[in-house]
């Protein structure tokens, strides 16, 4: 029988006759005040309400009190078992994967209206938003909640630069976070999801790629919630590469599935937001692009042959011309690179070359348009809100050349 | 004794026509077998041909990693040497086949160690193609993980990786193939083993600092996290 929680109460497995209105999966490693301040916001959401919270923290007792004395709304644990994170060599990707899976799977189980998923620390830390989170989906208006993070500007830059412009100009809504990673999932949305995945091979349908297409293709309500910003240690620009295959591989796989819907589509549309835009301190984070300028120069003079067979004759050669930049005018104009990534993405479908291979190969060129976002930012002309406006324009403008070539790509082949 | 030259002369004269006359339905045959042969080759070829273009062959070829085929045959366009190839096999065989016809003991030996010598070759492609399947599959690993770390010498990894596994497969060819087997076998122990040795005395005399350094960073990274978080890129 799952807890009510208590001091001192341990976790217990999931009870098959249990059921609760709402599921929140915790994924983000919180301490105990943490996740006490958790479940105090979520017992204040009105009705009497039960609250499954899954946490992957098995060591922790679970926080004291379990009803609100206003709300009567009541929390208890189970835990998250994830089966990808007991893999040896398992990827962090995979073990994502199944923790959404497992988060998704259990609400079914317990019957819930909704589902959240808390997977980052966020600055200024406040709980509130878990409850703007919660709240419209147990309403039963909005069917996928994504957060509307507040931006330093070298955060979250893949985001930035291929994931959220890329789904605004296929799927029509500008989503500034489309994976993420915290969520607000309806039932109706979830279990969609899940029947998608128990209908195509286990490792074709990503929870965190396939949402936002999912909910916009298929005509559900889509909000985005204000939230601070995430907060994680520096990046490690020199170890992206094995990256670029986890994240934009199932992005790239559920474009292809839904491939019928997105070539409908023109234009672009803001989605309701929810809550008010958090203000963070002056950003006067530098980023030093030497050895990014390196990766992007070393790939233009030995990636040439592996390139040529995904990108076009004009492409390859504007990069070289680009690669004999001096670092004071290195720039990787929007519509070539907004090309090289509808490209890329067309030769993930046609499987040009191995997969794997095709992604890893990108990363001097993710790393050579970082370099020239962080040059143009430095340089003091844009900030990062108007750079990356634009960005997402030149997606969309592109848009008719990615149709084309997915329609015929025999005709415009390398 | 004039008479005995020219008895001996008749007959050795008899003899040869008679040999050459029971040659004759043997060489018609054989000149049979070669023209229809021609005419199924060239057929075939055509067939060849035009299969290969609806499939897009040429593209796949370059998908698969063989984009230099044109750079090292000299018919240039692979869709021609494959159906040159079959059609070459279909005369080879019409060529057996007519030899056969002759009913003579040697012809009949020559045509059987070309039959029994069709399994060696078989076996020697298979390992050829898939020797280069391998090395171009690895080389580009190689080269793509190079490029990544930056490593200025990305491409003489990739190309080293590609040749350490050409040379074995095509040793292993040529041994399939019985040709100059023993010297195959030295060759290559020799220079397998003298690019083992020379890299192993490489790294320990010349990059022992390297290494040293590089074992060193590892270690002192070990105690921090390695592993790249994807959630922090969305």
């Amino acid at each position: 029988m799952a807890s009510e929680s208590s001091p001192g109460q341990e976790h217990e497995a999931l009870d098959p006759k249990a059921n609760a209105d709402l599921v929140v999966g915790v994924l983000a490693d919180f301490d105990a005040n943490g996740i006490a301040a958790l479940c105090d916001r979520l017992r204040m959401l009105p009705g009497s309400l039960r609250i499954g919270v899954m946490s992957s923290d098995q060591t922790s007792p679970a926080p004291g009190g379990s009803q609100h004395p206003e709300t009567s709304s009541s929390v208890f644990f189970f835990p998250l078992n994830v089966a990808g994170a007991e893999v040896p060599g398992g990827s962090q990707a995979l073990s994502l994967f199944a923790a959404y899976q497992s988060i998704f799977a259990a609400s079914e189980k317990l019957g819930a209206r909704g589902c959240c998923i808390v997977a980052s620390h966020l600055e200024p830390a406040s709980p509130e938003w878990v409850g703007q989170l919660a709240q419209p989906l147990l309403e039963g208006n909005l069917d996928l909640l994504v957060p509307y993070y507040a931006r330093y500007k070298f955060a979250g830059l893949l985001n930035s630069a291929i994931i959220s412009p890329l789904t605004r100009s296929l799927y029509g809504k500008r989503i500034h976070n489309p994976m993420g990673p915290d969520l607000g999932v309806s039932q109706k949305l979830f279990r969609r999801v899940l029947e998608a995945g128990q209908n195509a091979s286990a490792d074709t349908i990503h929870p965190l790629a396939a949402l936002t297409p999912a909910a916009v293709c298929q005509n559900l309500n889509v909000s985005e919630v204000h939230a601070g910003s995430r907060l994680y240690p520096p990046i490690d620009w020199s170890n992206v590469s094995s990256l670029l295959p986890q994240i934009l591989g199932p992005v790239f796989t559920d474009m292809e599935r839904n491939a019928a819907c997105w070539q409908r589509i023109r234009g672009s549309v803001s989605v309701p937001t929810i809550g008010n835009p958090v203000f963070l301190p002056p950003d006067n984070e530098m980023l030093d692009i030497g050895a990014m300028l390196e990766s992007f120069q070393l790939g233009n003079r030995e990636l040439q042959e592996v390139w040529g067979l995904v990108l076009p004759p004009a492409s390859l050669f504007d990069l070289r011309k680009i690669s004999r930049l001096p670092a004071e005018r290195f720039c990787v104009p929007d519509e070539l690179w907004v090309r090289i990534v509808y490209d890329f993405a067309l030769a993930h479908r046609l499987r040009t070359i191995t997969r794997d291979h095709l992604l890893k190969s990108l990363t001097p060129l993710y790393l050579g348009w970082v370099a020239s976002y962080a040059r143009e930012l430095q340089a003091g002309t844009l900030t990062a809100e108007q750079r990356l406006e634009r960005l997402s324009i030149a997606y969309e403008s592109g848009k008719p050349y990615f149709v084309s070539r997915w329609r015929w790509p025999d005709r415009f082949s390398p | 004794m004039w008479e005995q030259i020219k008895q001996a002369l008749t007959q050795s004269t008899a003899r040869f026509l008679t040999r050459f006359a029971s040659l004759l339905p043997g060489l018609a045959a054989l000149v049979v077998a070669l023209i229809i042969s021609i005419v199924v080759a060239a057929i075939l070829a055509a067939a060849t041909r035009r299969l290969l273009a609806g499939l897009q062959f040429e593209q796949r070829l370059a998908r698969w990693g063989f984009s230099s085929v044109p750079e090292w045959s000299p018919i240039r366009n692979p869709t021609l040497l494959v159906s040159r190839a079959i059609a070459f096999l279909v005369v080879l065989a019409g060529l057996l086949i007519g030899i056969e016809a002759f009913d003579a003991e040697w012809t009949s030996l020559l045509a059987r160690a070309v039959f029994a010598y069709i399994p060696n070759v078989v076996g020697a492609a298979v390992v050829l193609l898939f020797g280069g399947i391998i090395a171009r599959f690895l080389a580009r690993s190689v080269l793509i993980g190079a490029v990544n770390m930056n490593l200025q010498y990305a491409r003489l990894l990739s190309v080293g990786v590609k040749w350490l596994v050409v040379v074995p497969a095509v040793a292993m060819a040529l041994y399939h193939l019985r040709i100059a087997q023993g010297i195959v076998e030295l060759g290559f122990g020799i220079l397998f083993g003298g690019i083992v040795f020379a890299l192993a005395l490489a790294v320990g005399l010349g990059s022992r600092d390297l290494v040293t350094k590089s074992l060193e960073r590892d270690a002192k990274k070990g105690s921090t996290e390695t592993i790249e978080d994807p959630l922090r890129h969305l």
